[in-house]
């Protein structure tokens, strides 16, 4: 047992080997597949994430950028404005006439309509004194008489900062009378040239067309937005602002403000969205842009998606082609098995196998061919054998006459010498005579029925004289039959039985009856007497392998059965019928000699 | 060999099956999701009236927002309850998923509003409500503990002469019932000083003239508290008309540009402000979650802020005192 156990593997439990191969190459498929897939995945999600970092933050720069231009274009007009001799004068000079204000006042006023017409993005643009005197957009709109400048957060920070233009945050412009807009302030201070402090505010209040334009015109997928904070972290521009100034939403813009990298992933599983963030020198302002990750992946859902259909339709054709491929490389193993099926149920004229290659299978079929052949060759010689050795025996049987029986017919000749019974020593002594010359100087394994009877009538002779108050025998062969072929030593010592087991324990005079006549294609040949019988029990046991009598010259019933059936096939041989205390009857059944050669050809 | 057959067939069926499963389970998330069908029936659309107007805005946020097809549609005059009806019954017919209603009348829109639940149409309430609980869910400014706000601000100013008057919208409505209530019981034991309570059907010329005439009837009166933004702008505008705004204070409920100024120049004292933007954000939301079966409040307080001169500027007052309406391109998109 332990020897075997040694090649029990884990394909010890298919029932083929296609299968143990089909099984073992899905799973590599499998296992290789899904390790591609993964690792594909992985790497695709990384790299998406990667390349929409990169995208997201070349965007947002460009949108700083458009914002830094953007404010430098309002700052070159608040420039313009502020440094404008015309303004200032306006503004500070205390000795004007009316005309000469007048005057100033219309000019001023025909280049803020000029810019107003130009700007969409412009509600308001003004030139406040702290006394008083203003210029508002196109000279209708008044200050708003219940706030003062000097309460306004953008108004104290231009006039800390009077080489600066100052960006406010989001926040509801007051300053105008019946006009409350949210809006971005840009301010700048203008210096009084006569007292020399900055004692004037130049102000552009803008609208969020130009900045919503900007974030909006950039898409970051489909829900993905950008948004705009101050330097204190307060939200200048966001596409939900009415949202989330409503704390209906809200944003995570102090993450924004706290972190230290350009970007971060809020980590929200379906919502997780992916912020990057790029601060502008120049405004002090933050572009934020988020983008959904969802979305993200969306592409990565598709390009997901796309694998996995590829993995399953490489799944499928791999499986296909493992199937053929295992059909084919165990197609002669089955053929191989096949034929070794027909090999152990003794068939070997459909064993040799035609498969030809030069792998381990084609040695195996090879040595199979070769096996088989051998092993063919082996059992015809076996039987071959068998039969010589058969013969050999019954040469031996045949070659000498059993000493008993001749010591038997010698000592009879003898008495009958002692007699002066010369007539009975005659033909006893000529009937031993011919019989021992037939017995020696036949070296032929058959004879012809006509031999046979004569040697048998020998025979019957010398013991009739020997048994002379008990034995009578009568001889009755159809002359046809005589040319017939039989093996040798058949007859006589069925003879003897009849003799030695039937006749001579019975106290009257019995009767030996040999005929022989042809049947169809058959030689029946009956050894009949009506001498003491057998019972069932003898009659049953008749075949079976007794020990050799030592008195009769050692062939039974046994051996001749056997013989025959060696020549003649398992069709022919000997029957017995027989009634105790009635007699027995043997019958012989060889075929003739046309069909015997055909037999002898066979074997 | 038949045999042999047998399990590559069924390994070839499991594999049919899996790749099919993915390409339906694939499928079926890229599918994109029906939009909710939800009526909004207002009391009314008044371009002027800041607060229904805010209001719409904010469902129509909502809508857009939760992919929700949103009609709205409100008779011209805020008291026109047989109008209203005749647009829920309207409604009903159209079959929504929900009707989100703000009930005009506190008695007589009840029998509709019972009719838009037995169609089986999620119904909820905006602002108001009506006499009996049908609704799903409720979205209102709490105005008992608005107007309570208003009172305890009023009690303030109180001295030994005050009187008040106070000046209602419509007498039925359920939010003036309750803003009453509210202000009572902020002003405690000054309660007995007002002495009388006039509604103006939610007119600015009515309130003014009521005023006038409450003004010419009870001249001892300091204090005028308006219950909502009609019955609010017309008292102040009587009050500052004939020249009061020192002697008598105004207390406003909601708000507007006029308002706002009226602040600034001191004839309100202060106001109190709901937030209707959240109102509406928050109604369309319940409706939709009503829709899909989802958990809703039964009772949501959008809340409220009292507003005076020196906090109005601050920045969370500014941004509930003036609705940003940024560049206007979420409203036109």
């Amino acid at each position: 047992m332990k020897k075997y156990r040694r090649h029990r593997t884990i394909f010890y439990h298919f029932k083929s080997i296609r299968m143990a191969m089909l099984f073992s190459f899905s799973m590599l498929i499998v296992f290789a597949l899904l390790t591609f897939l993964l690792i594909s995945l992985n790497y695709t999600e990384e790299t998406v994430l990667d390349n929409s970092i990169d995208y997201t933050t070349q965007l947002i720069e460009q949108v700083n950028a458009d914002i830094d231009s953007y404010t430098d274009y309002m700052k070159n007009i608040s420039a313009l404005v502020t440094n404008n001799s015309d303004v200032k004068e306006y503004l500070f000079d205390k000795n004007l006439t009316r005309e000469q204000q007048d005057e100033l006042y219309s000019g001023i006023l025909t280049e803020f309509e000029t810019i107003m017409e130009a700007r969409e993005d412009i509600y308001n643009i003004a030139v406040i004194s702290s006394d008083g005197r203003y210029i508002i957009n196109d000279g209708v709109d008044k200050l708003n008489e219940y706030v003062s400048l000097g309460d306004l957060d953008w108004y104290q920070e231009a006039l800390f900062y009077p080489d600066e233009t100052v960006l406010s945050s989001s926040h509801v412009q007051n300053l105008i009378k019946n006009n409350y807009k949210w809006v971005i302030t840009l301010g700048k201070s203008i210096k009084n040239p006569y007292s020399g402090k900055e004692n004037g505010i130049f102000l552009i209040d803008l609208n969020y067309s130009i900045i919503s334009n900007m974030c909006e015109s950039n898409s970051l997928g489909e829900r993905g937005y950008l948004f705009i904070l101050d330097k204190e972290g307060d939200i200048i521009y966001h596409p939900q602002q009415l949202l989330l100034y409503s704390g209906l939403k809200t944003e995570r813009t102090e993450d924004v403000m706290s972190s230290k990298t350009d970007h971060f992933v809020t980590a929200e599983g379906e919502k997780s969205k992916l912020y990057t963030i790029s601060t502008s020198e120049k405004t002090g302002w933050t572009v934020v842009g988020v983008a959904y990750t969802s979305e993200l992946m969306k592409n990565k859902t598709k390009t997901q998606f796309m694998y996995i259909l590829v993995a399953a339709i490489l799944l499928i054709a791999a499986m296909v082609i493992s199937v053929i491929i295992s059909a084919g490389i165990t197609k002669p193993i089955l053929i191989l098995k096949d034929s070794m099926k027909e090999v152990k149920q003794g068939h070997f004229e459909n064993a040799n196998i035609d498969y030809i290659a030069d792998n381990e299978i084609g040695s195996l079929s090879k040595s199979f061919n070769i096996m088989t052949t051998e092993i063919k060759n082996l059992m015809e010689k076996n039987i071959y054998e068998q039969k010589q050795k058969r013969r050999s025996e019954l040469k031996a049987l045949q070659s000498q006459i059993n000493p008993h029986f001749l010591y038997n017919t010698l000592d009879s000749i003898i008495w009958m010498a002692e007699g002066n019974k010369t007539k009975e020593v005659v033909l006893m002594t000529s009937s031993l005579a011919r019989l021992l010359r037939q017995s020696i100087g036949n070296e032929n394994e058959v004879l012809t029925i006509e031999q046979e009877i004569s040697y048998i009538e020998n025979y019957l002779t010398i013991q009739k004289m020997r048994y002379k108050d008990k034995l009578e025998f009568e001889i009755d062969v159809e002359k046809d039959i005589y040319n017939e072929n039989i093996a040798k030593l058949i007859l006589q010592p069925l003879v003897e039985n009849a003799i030695y087991h039937g006749i001579k324990f019975k106290n009257t005079k019995c009767l030996l009856r040999i005929e022989g006549y042809s049947r169809e294609n058959d030689i029946i040949i009956k050894i009949i007497d009506n001498g003491i019988g057998m019972s069932e029990e003898v009659l049953n046991h008749i075949f079976d392998e007794h020990k050799v009598n030592y008195k009769s010259n050692g062939v039974g019933v046994h051996n001749v059965q056997m013989r025959l059936q060696l020549y003649y096939g398992k069709n022919y041989g000997i029957t017995y019928q027989s009634k105790e205390g009635e007699g027995t009857t043997a019958t012989i059944t060889i075929p003739k000699r046309v069909a015997q050669e055909e037999n002898n050809e066979k074997a | 060999m038949r045999k042999h057959k047998h399990p590559i067939i069924i390994m070839f069926f499991l594999l049919c099956i899996i790749v099919s499963c993915i390409v339906m389970i694939a499928l079926g998330s890229l599918k994109p999701e029906k939009p909710i069908k939800i009526i909004y029936i207002p009391k009314i659309i008044d371009d002027t009236n800041e607060f229904w107007s805010v209001l719409i805005g904010g469902a129509k946020m909502a809508a857009k927002e939760y992919n929700v097809d949103l009609t709205v549609m409100a008779p011209d005059a805020e008291e026109d309850y047989e109008m209203q009806n005749k647009l829920i019954e309207r409604a009903i017919k159209q079959n929504p998923d929900a009707i989100a209603l703000s009930p005009a009348n506190y008695t007589e829109t009840t029998e509709m509003a019972k009719k838009v639940v037995q169609n089986k149409i999620k119904l909820i309430f905006i602002d108001s409500a009506v006499d009996k609980d049908v609704e799903d869910a409720i979205i209102a400014t709490d105005n008992f503990i608005a107007s309570k706000k208003m009172g305890e601000f009023m009690k303030k100013f109180v001295n030994k002469d005050t009187k008040i008057a106070i000046v209602g919208h419509v007498k039925t409505a359920s939010t003036a019932i309750e803003r009453e209530k509210g202000l009572r019981a902020g002003l405690g034991e000054d309660e007995s000083r007002i002495v009388k309570v006039v509604f103006c059907d939610s007119a600015f010329d009515k309130a003014y003239s009521l005023t006038e005439e409450l003004l010419n009837k009870y001249p001892d009166i300091t204090m005028i508290a308006g219950l909502n933004e009609y019955s609010s702008v017309g008292a102040a505008r009587a009050v500052k008309a004939l020249g009061f705004t020192d002697k008598i204070k105004v207390i406003g409920f909601d708000s507007s540009i006029e308002e706002v100024e009226l602040l600034e120049e001191g004839v309100f004292q202060g106001i109190v402000i709901q937030k209707p933007f959240n109102m509406g954000y928050l109604g369309i939301e319940a409706a939709v979650k009503a829709v899909k079966g989802e958990n809703v409040l039964k009772n949501v307080d959008s809340g409220s802020q009292l507003i005076t001169k020196e906090n109005m500027y601050t920045k969370e007052n500014q941004k509930l005192l003036f609705p940003f309406l940024g560049s206007q391109t979420w409203e036109s998109r």
